[in-house]
């Protein structure tokens, strides 16, 4: 009887004592493991109930911990002394799971309010209050747990809560929904500001767009040598670095609902918004400005700038996207058509500046009349003044020499005063011979040392914002036709030169082989430039004339000159058999191309013969030797075209035999007739 | 300014054309009579500085030498609304103006008495280029003036600019009508052999057919001299464009003269000209509805539309040396392999056999300020072995008379022939070659052709 006397003691004790408990984050579990042991329960299961009442005490007790350490109220103590960083949307979570909270520390209050009131009150009646918060504490203890586990933060979190949305418990998926709007409104806000104004509000770098200043070695970044791959990935490969200015998304970030699709709308957006903050009209202006800011990313002309972009639907915009904050209205679906709508007035807003104002198609056509030798009488006459200076390797004074003759030649064909001239300038790269101790070695670089024709770069200052089309890597591509093209014309021009003298030497062999060149020459210039040159460029002009989206235009551009380089056979040939793609050679190893140059150069020697052949013996000796190589390099050519038949560039190499094949005569000389006949059907 | 060209008119034929092809080329370019840039061809991006400079005052002159010993189309000239266009400096009139009397000797003699004078006005000429590429001499082979003449002069332009390139438009006279100049033939033959020795590349512009397209193609019955220049200048003006243009090739008279003449003596070149309208047929529907690429360079395939008179072809020996096809007008440029890919499939054009040959394509811009009245236009320029028979006619011609030893007496005045007529011997010689050349031309043996024995 004494026994149980002091048991229902205990119990009140215990009953006075459980609220305090449970209220004040108990400490120490051992503690009141040791306090359970102690405790005589006046009714049989209580210490199971009082048990269970301790598990939901203890699960609290984690989750307040968790708040404790990553809410709000912890953040000034524990920036100055932690390295970890709990981050923004980590603090979202703590707010989210303390509002949750509080429902349960009301319930308590109440409880508490009723034992003070009634001791009567069993443990089973407490336990009746708070037993439906064990499925709750059990859910947001899981989340601590996987993010501990897991070191989730950012938008992982986002992602993770997300998840967890959906549950049969009706309490618990309240819960979540408020954590998750919580979270959300973090998410929300960072994708205003990136969206609309370019800015990245993301101190502790929990967006999936981030910034890298340094480490340019990342995986999206493709480097130069990987664009002569195959045809397909070269024109995606042009496109695609079109727009770097250091902005990336981080993939493990984007959130599971995000397709990587809109995420990459998402992250284009952005760059675009702050692309238009980079004007040099208005750098200029404000430069003081930059100089002041620290970030490499100036932004002066933004505030300028993003207001015409959006116009009057910033506003509409805005609203739209502050509706997603709301987590009944959050919905993928919901999202991508913002992005969407966005996007289009971005990429429309970048195709009137780019088209209307930096007048895109007229620079298109540039790049046509430049480095595509548009203007045959300009560089007609530029080789007439440079072409001496070209066949030796360049000096120091060879970049200014060069430019000035182009003075020169934009003054002869009059077009010296237009400003399109000077948007052009050369630059012939001066490389110090390294001169070692070793002679032999010094001879072999002797026999490299670049002359003009294969080191000359045109360069070309385009209006902004045409970097997005003219990459630093299109570019190079188009100084690698340039100097093919340049080239081509050049030997073209000195055959045309010895014209009149071989049109007064008796020797009909001589006549012959400077023919054969000849045609060679003149054919191959034709159908680069209209085969190739013409055909592309003037499906360009339709395809860009067709539309008003600056994507579908950048797309069209890059497959043009995917296409001009493939069929000048420019590219390597992704052979079949190697497919090992980690082996990437500098050179271009295409076939036909060296079969060209190959070629370029037996002209060449052909052309300067003159020099060291004096008497008639050695004269026929040389011709001998000439026309013997000229046969077999053209039939190499079209013994080419067995092996290509079946790849892209062997239809071209098809068309440009059979302009060189016209009258069947090479296909009879080499005695492929029938094979390489019937095959230039293409 | 690069690839000039001077443009030397000689004689009565030689003057009209040219005339009628500066008429063209003001129009083309947006000049007034007065050498006024038209207002609104002030932007252009033409080259006008190929065949005009512009004088002190602005105005654009061209390049032009003219020439004549007798002044009746010189007078006309100068009394067109074209009067202020010219430099007045390089219209040259002989003092007694008496003309040539269709001589070629007398043309010849007269040449070489004005030489002095003709040079230093052609000298001047070319030192007001930059960079001078070659002449365009104008004349007719058949009359006195231009063929006599310009025989000498021919002979001298390349003695004193041996590096530049001499083209000549050459007027073959009309075999199917009774001359009023008999002693023609003489006239030709002699002509020729200079043609052939001295020029680097002659548009034979063929009187006989000309006057035939002019009939059968333009439907007018009495063709007259104005009707049948036009043809002559819508074709120099065609053959230059790619020279007045910018364009990505073809922009220099050597880069289409080289590859159409692959052997020094072949350098005979015959034209033809797709769609042609005359002008009281431009109210009407144009007989020509279609023009696409293919459909324009088949037709100019088609010997109907060549502006020389060949001798039918029956044993179907002969075939092309070289084609350059001048396109001007609205292209898809993909038409253009196209196009090529079916006239080689469907084998409308055969070719030598000694050597590689093609038809060469050149895209050309078009006036701006001159309707069209087609979409697409082409220009066909064409080295051909057949061209043997027009040369062969002329000699056959030069044999009738000669062997009548008709009409000789107003050479022999001449001092020349004074002594002999082995000029003439020599001309025949000569033409005769270029006959047997162009028919090995044909032939594969042409490999082993020995220039000196003119055999293989």
């Amino acid at each position: 009887m004494r026994e149980a006397v002091k048991g229902v003691l205990y119990v009140e004790r215990y009953r006075q004592d459980i609220i305090p408990r449970l209220d004040s984050f108990v400490r120490d579990c051992s503690e009141c493991v040791e306090d359970n042991n102690q405790l005589a329960f006046s009714v049989q299961g209580d210490a199971e109930i009082f048990g269970r009442i301790c598990e939901i005490a203890k699960s609290h007790h984690r989750i307040q911990n968790f708040i404790h350490g990553n809410g709000f109220c912890s953040r000034k103590t524990q920036s100055a002394s932690t390295h970890r960083t709990t981050g923004l949307y980590m603090q979202a979570l703590s707010e989210g799971i303390s509002e949750v909270l509080q429902s349960y520390k009301k319930t308590l209050v109440e409880v508490e309010n009723l034992v003070i009131g009634n001791h009567n009150y069993t443990l089973a009646f407490i336990y009746s209050y708070v037993e439906k918060y064990h499925g709750l504490f059990n859910t947001l203890n899981r989340i601590i747990t996987t993010i501990r586990e897991r070191r989730l933060n950012g938008c992982q979190i986002l992602s993770l809560i997300h998840q967890y949305i959906l549950n049969g418990n009706e309490r618990v998926h309240q819960a979540i929904v408020i954590i998750f709007s919580c979270i959300n409104e973090v998410f929300v806000n960072q994708l205003v500001t990136w969206l609309l104004y370019g800015e990245l509000k993301d101190p502790y770098k929990e967006f999936f767009v981030f910034h890298s200043q340094d480490d340019a070695s990342d995986t999206f970044v493709s480097s130069p040598s990987t664009t002569n791959t195959c045809d397909k990935s070269l024109a995606s490969t042009l496109q695609d670095t079109a727009l770097d200015c250091g902005f990336m998304l981080k993939p493990n970030m984007i959130p599971y609902f995000v397709p990587l699709s809109l995420a990459q709308e998402i992250l284009f957006i952005g760059k675009t918004v702050i692309l238009f903050g980079f004007d040099p009209k208005v750098k200029k202006s404000s430069n003081f400005l930059a100089q002041r800011s620290l970030t490499p990313l100036q932004r002066c002309g933004i505030d300028s700038r993003r207001f015409t972009i959006w116009e009057e639907k910033e506003a509409e915009f805005h609203e739209k996207l502050q509706k997603l904050k709301k987590p009944e209205f959050f919905e993928v679906l919901n999202l991508r058509g913002v992005v969407r709508e966005i996007k289009e007035c971005v990429t429309k807003h970048l195709w009137t500046v780019a088209v209307e104002e930096a007048q895109l198609i007229h620079e298109l056509k540039l790049m046509k009349y430049f480095y595509l030798l548009g203007r045959g009488e300009l560089f007609l006459e530029l080789l007439r003044l440079t072409s001496h200076m070209l066949d030796k390797p360049t000096t120091r004074t060879s970049t200014r020499d060069m430019n000035h003759a182009f003075q020169l030649a934009a003054r002869a064909v009059f077009l010296s005063n237009s400003a399109d001239i000077e948007k052009f300038s050369f630059e012939l790269p001066y490389v110090k011979p390294n001169i070692s101790a070793n002679s032999s070695i010094e001879d072999d670089n002797n026999s490299t040392v670049a002359d003009g024709w294969s080191s000359i770069i045109l360069k070309y200052d385009f209006k902004w914002p045409l970097h997005l089309l003219f990459t630093p890597e299109v570019l190079a591509r188009y100084n690698d036709m340039f100097r093919l093209l340049l080239r081509i014309k050049k030997t073209q021009h000195d055959l045309h030169a010895l014209w009149k003298t071989y049109k007064q030497s008796s020797s009909f062999a001589m006549c012959q082989l400077h023919n054969k060149l000849m045609f060679l020459m003149d054919n191959l210039q034709h159908y680069m430039q209209a085969d190739v040159l013409e055909t592309n460029f003037s499906r360009l002009m339709d395809d860009v004339n067709k539309t008003n989206d600056f994507e579908k235009l950048k797309k069209y551009h890059a497959t043009f000159l995917a296409d001009v380089l493939s069929q000048s056979f420019l590219t390597v040939t992704s052979s079949a058999d190697s497919d090992h793609s980690g082996e990437m050679t500098e050179s271009l190893n295409n076939p036909v191309f060296c079969n060209i140059m190959e070629l370029l150069k037996l002209c060449h020697s052909f052309c300067s013969m003159s020099e060291f052949v004096t008497d008639k013996e050695s004269e026929d000796y040389y011709i001998r030797g000439y026309t013997d190589r000229y046969n077999k390099l053209v039939k190499q050519l079209m013994q080419l075209l067995v092996s290509l038949r079946d790849q892209p560039c062997g239809v071209y190499l098809a068309r440009l035999l059979m302009r060189l094949d016209y009258n069947r005569w090479h296909s009879r000389e080499a005695q492929l007739t029938q094979s390489v006949t019937n095959m230039l059907r293409y | 300014m690069p690839s000039e060209m001077i443009t030397l008119q000689l004689g009565q034929c030689g003057n009209q054309i040219g005339f009628e092809f500066w008429k063209q080329l003001c129009i083309e370019h947006g000049i007034s009579p007065e050498g006024i840039l038209e207002e609104f061809a002030s932007a252009g991006s033409d080259r006008k500085d190929v065949f005009f400079y512009q004088a002190d005052d602005d105005h654009y002159i061209p390049r032009a030498v003219l020439l004549d010993l007798e002044p009746r189309v010189i007078h006309t000239i100068m009394n067109s609304p074209y009067a202020k266009l010219y430099n007045p400096e390089n219209v040259y009139l002989s003092k007694h103006g008496g003309g040539a009397g269709n001589n070629w000797a007398s043309g010849y003699a007269q040449g070489e008495k004005l030489n002095e004078e003709v040079f230093d006005i052609i000298n001047r000429e070319a030192d007001g280029s930059d960079n001078l590429e070659g002449f365009v001499l104008c004349h007719s082979i058949a009359g006195g003036t231009g063929s006599g003449m310009g025989s000498y002069i021919l002979e001298h332009l390349s003695d004193r600019f041996p590096k530049k390139l001499v083209q000549t438009y050459s007027v073959f006279p009309n075999l199917d009508e009774i001359s009023d100049v008999v002693v023609q033939p003489y006239n030709s033959l002699l002509t020729l052999k200079r043609l052939t020795e001295s020029a680097d590349c002659v548009m034979v512009l063929d009187n006989t057919a000309l006057n035939r397209i002019a009939s059968d193609r333009l439907h007018i019955q009495n063709p007259s001299f104005a009707q049948i220049n036009t043809l002559v200048s819508t074709i120099m003006s065609a053959s230059t464009a790619t020279l007045r243009y910018p364009s990505y090739m073809n922009n220099d008279l050597i880069s289409l003269v080289a590859p159409l003449i692959p052997t020094p003596r072949l350098h005979f070149l015959m034209t033809g000209y797709t769609p042609l309208t005359a002008d009281h047929e431009l109210n009407t529907a144009p007989k020509i509805r279609k023009t696409t690429v293919l459909d324009v360079m088949q037709r100019l395939l088609q010997p109907k539309n060549m502006m020389v008179s060949l001798s039918p072809d029956r044993t179907n020996q002969h075939c092309y040396i070289s084609i350059l096809n001048i396109i001007q007008g609205e292209v898809d440029p993909s038409q253009v392999h196209k196009s090529l890919q079916r006239i080689r499939e469907r084998k409308l054009a055969s070719f030598i056999p000694w050597g590689p040959a093609s038809i060469q394509v050149a895209l050309s811009r078009r006036s701006p300020y001159v309707h069209a009245s087609h979409k697409v236009s082409g220009l066909l320029l064409a080295n051909h072995t057949n061209m043997s028979s027009l040369f062969d006619r002329c000699v056959q011609q030069y044999d009738k008379l000669r062997k009548r030893e008709a009409f000789l007496e107003v050479f022999r005045k001449e001092p020349m022939f004074k002594e002999s007529l082995e000029e003439f011997d020599e001309s025949r010689a000569v033409v005769d070659g270029l006959v047997r050349e162009y028919q090995a031309a044909a032939t594969p043996d042409y490999v082993h052709w020995n220039p000196e024995s003119s055999q293989i």
